[in-house]
């Protein structure tokens, strides 16, 4: 073969060796750019910090009512929901004109009943002078004719004492004798007459002072009932007490120009009227008084129930407040997937609130084995990857190796793991940029 | 039977020569055929490296026992496509790993042998000492003896050399390989022994006549030896596979059995980059080659 032949195949070869070394680095830095970059950590032994957080709602325990006055007509409402409300403040207007007619026609019925319980007691007092008036008459003249048959029977018992003393001698004739003693039993028989008659005269002054009492008592209550209304009956006295109730709340409406105020701090639930509306006597606002308590309501998953137990000491914020309390959760009920955690708040606390976060922490025992919980991935099983070197064809290379674990605990960042294989010493991966699988070669990222 | 007349002469050599050219025809064809035959595998390694996955899963399909009939190899591939050689050249640092692995084996190895065989070759071809012929007889016989029959006795020195495992437990067994001490002893002979007298009386040492005379005389011996150890150790299997447990440590013959079947577009590429050399080695060294060749068929 020619010199230059050999010259030019051996050009070429170099040129290849030469092609081959740099494709080696091209080739190296494509499988390093492509290799997943990763953190490790060995396995702790601690415990498992669980903290629940839940946000939540916080209604009032007895919502109170504020009650439509029944017939009146909405001017204007002056609070929607969620408002926070101040004793004093206006919480709806009536029409004035409205108001103002229904208030007129209210007096002018009051004025009407006024007048008619006024005559009915004037006759109710005349019946009972009267009643009065005839009683003593009575008393009087009876007691006049007692006195009088007394009078007679004391006169026959002085005639008749008399008579005793012109008793006949002893040897008077018998026709004296018979006169004497029928002079006698007349007299006996006379004043029995008298008794019989004083005591009839007496038992018809009781018959009638009786009845004159009677009377009195009756025309006394006449009075009295015409006074006290009680002629009425329970619902007239309460529809006049209604009327009168009424009258005195429309009156006071009208010097406050128809706005109808709150009487108490608190907050605004609901709003059942609007402007235009004739209301009834249902309600019309529902609102939380600051003076009652309040209960949160929240809603934890299947996945934290464990961590919250009734009976555990939670601790409680209220969004853009700094009030913070701890309460004891009160219970907790399975409904629809979840789990709904109900804790009654002390009173005062969460005024004004309607939303709030619940906190619970607990600290479960310690583990052997604890590692960060993003190194934890499923693969039907729990599993960790582990970092560990690999001989292979490029030399000593780090690689990932799956290793399915058993989970006790976790928590949001850590979780405990368990294992035969399990030791302090294994190089755990935390953290990786790209989708490991096992046995795949890796890169520390410092 | 009357009496038969005799061809003329010429006609005679005509048929003689015709007969001789169609037996000659006859077996240009039956060595044409035979050179087609050995060389399909050859022929189908360009093909396979470009040819597409489907393709070739397809053409695969009833050796992987997927399809039935016959493979039917594509000479030249219907989707070519150059994703195998990406895919080696640009995705595949273990690749890189092992050819350099291979190319300083195989180096270390040459550049043994000739520290080592070439005075071995030489001390037989020049000298006449006691004990010679036989030496030379146990230099060919260990040439003749098969790795199988080495690699135990092999195994227990570099266990005991604490070599296993350890590149110089292939290196060092081939620099001490006695066929190119043979290949080389038979350039070296080749010299003329009145040249080699002459240098002496005119009083040349015998490293000065090894340097001048022996290795420019004995230069085509020495190449052939090296070609032909170049292709032997590039290619090495059984050594590696034996002595080398890292894989870090294994040269590019090792690769190839790395390699699944559903890559064999990748193992095609693979084929074609790892022949390049040995093809510049061969047209680098061709002349050397046959010569060296003639030297083995002179030993033979």
């Amino acid at each position: 073969m020619q010199m230059e032949s050999k010259k030019k195949l051996w050009r070429g070869f170099m040129l290849f060796m030469a092609v081959m070394l740099i494709m080696t680095y091209v080739s190296r830095m494509v499988y390093v750019s492509r290799m997943p970059r990763v953190k490790w950590r060995t396995p702790t032994s601690a415990s498992i910090r669980n903290q629940v957080t839940a946000e939540g709602t916080v209604e009032a325990v007895n919502a109170q009512a504020v009650i439509g006055l029944d017939g009146l007509l909405v001017e204007k409402v002056c609070v929607a929901a969620g408002d926070r409300m101040e004793a004093g403040t206006v919480l709806y207007e009536v029409n004035t004109e409205d108001l103002l007619a229904q208030l007129a026609q209210l007096n002018a019925q009051e004025e009407a009943w006024q007048k008619q319980e006024q005559a009915k007691r004037r006759d109710a007092a005349t019946n009972a002078a009267r009643a009065q008036e005839d009683y003593d008459t009575t008393v009087i003249e009876l007691d006049r004719k007692i006195a009088e048959e007394t009078k007679k029977l004391e006169e026959l018992m002085e005639d008749l004492e008399t008579h005793m003393f012109r008793i006949p001698e002893e040897d008077a004739s018998d026709e004296i004798w018979i006169a004497w003693a029928d002079e006698r039993l007349r007299f006996d028989r006379e004043i029995a007459e008298k008794k019989r008659m004083i005591e009839d005269a007496q038992l018809e002054k009781e018959k009638l002072l009786r009845q004159a009492d009677r009377n009195i008592e009756d025309a006394k209550r006449a009075r009295s009932a015409a006074e006290g209304n009680l002629d009425l009956g329970a619902s007239g006295v309460g529809q006049v007490r209604e009327r009168q109730e009424r009258i005195a709340l429309l009156t006071e409406l009208s010097e406050n120009e128809g706005r109808v105020a709150a009487k108490s701090a608190g907050d605004v639930l609901e709003v059942m009227m609007q402007s235009g509306m004739r209301m009834g006597s249902s309600a019309v606002l529902r609102y939380a008084d600051d003076a009652g308590s309040r209960i949160f309501h929240t809603v934890i998953t299947q996945e934290q129930k464990p961590f919250v137990h009734t009976g555990d000491t939670v601790r409680l914020t209220f969004p853009g407040s700094a009030e913070e309390v701890s309460e004891t959760i009160d219970s907790i009920v399975q409904e629809n997937g979840g789990y709904t955690v109900t804790i009654r708040l002390a009173q005062g606390v969460a005024q004004g609130r309607t939303e709030g976060v619940m906190e619970v922490n607990s600290t479960s025992e310690i583990y052997d084995f604890v590692v960060p919980l993003k190194a934890l991935y499923n693969d039907g099983s729990n599993a960790i990857y582990v970092l560990e070197e690999k001989e292979g064809i490029l030399g000593t290379e780090m690689s990932v190796r799956s290793m399915t674990v058993r989970l006790l605990d976790k928590n949001e960042d850590y979780a405990a793991i368990a294992d035969e294989l399990l030791s302090g010493d294994l190089k755990v991966v935390t953290e990786c940029d790209r989708e490991l699988k096992n046995g795949m070669a890796v890169k520390v990222w410092e | 039977m009357g009496n038969r007349r005799k061809a003329p002469a010429w006609a005679a050599r005509m048929r003689s020569r015709w007969r001789k050219q169609k037996m000659a025809w006859l077996a240009a064809g039956i060595c044409a055929a035979a050179a087609v035959l050995i060389c399909m595998p050859l022929l189908m390694i360009p093909g396979g490296s470009l040819m597409d996955g489907a393709e070739m899963n397809h053409i695969l399909s009833p050796i992987l026992g997927e399809g039935k009939g016959f493979a039917v190899w594509h000479l030249i591939p219907v989707y070519p496509t150059m994703a195998h050689f990406y895919g080696l050249l640009i995705e595949s640092p273990a690749f890189y790993q092992l050819f350099w692995n291979t190319v300083g084996m195989t180096a270390a190895i040459l550049a043994g042998q000739l520290v080592v065989g070439l005075p071995s070759a030489w001390a037989f071809a020049a000298f006449r000492f006691r004990g010679r012929d036989f030496l030379f007889g146990l230099y060919v016989v260990l040439m003749l003896l098969p790795f199988q029959v080495m690699l135990l006795p092999q195994y227990i020195v570099l266990q005991k050399l604490h070599l296993y495992n350890h590149p110089a437990a292939v290196i060092l067994p081939a620099i001490f390989s006695t066929f190119p001490v043979f290949i080389m002893y038979r350039g070296f002979t080749q010299i003329d022994a009145e040249i080699l007298e002459a240098a002496r009386l005119d009083g040349a040492g015998e490293l000065q006549i090894f340097i001048r005379i022996g290795l420019p005389l004995g230069k085509m011996g020495i190449q052939a030896a090296m070609v032909l150890s170049f292709l032997e150790y590039w290619n090495l299997v059984e050594q590696p596979m034996a002595f080398l447990e890292e894989q870090a440590a294994w040269p590019l013959s090792l690769y190839l059995p790395q390699i699944g079947i559903g890559q064999a577009g990748f193992a095609f590429a693979l084929a074609v980059v790892v022949l390049i050399p040995a093809l510049f080695v061969f047209a680098l060294g061709q002349d050397a080659l046959e010569e060296g060749i003639a030297y083995i068929g002179v030993k033979t």
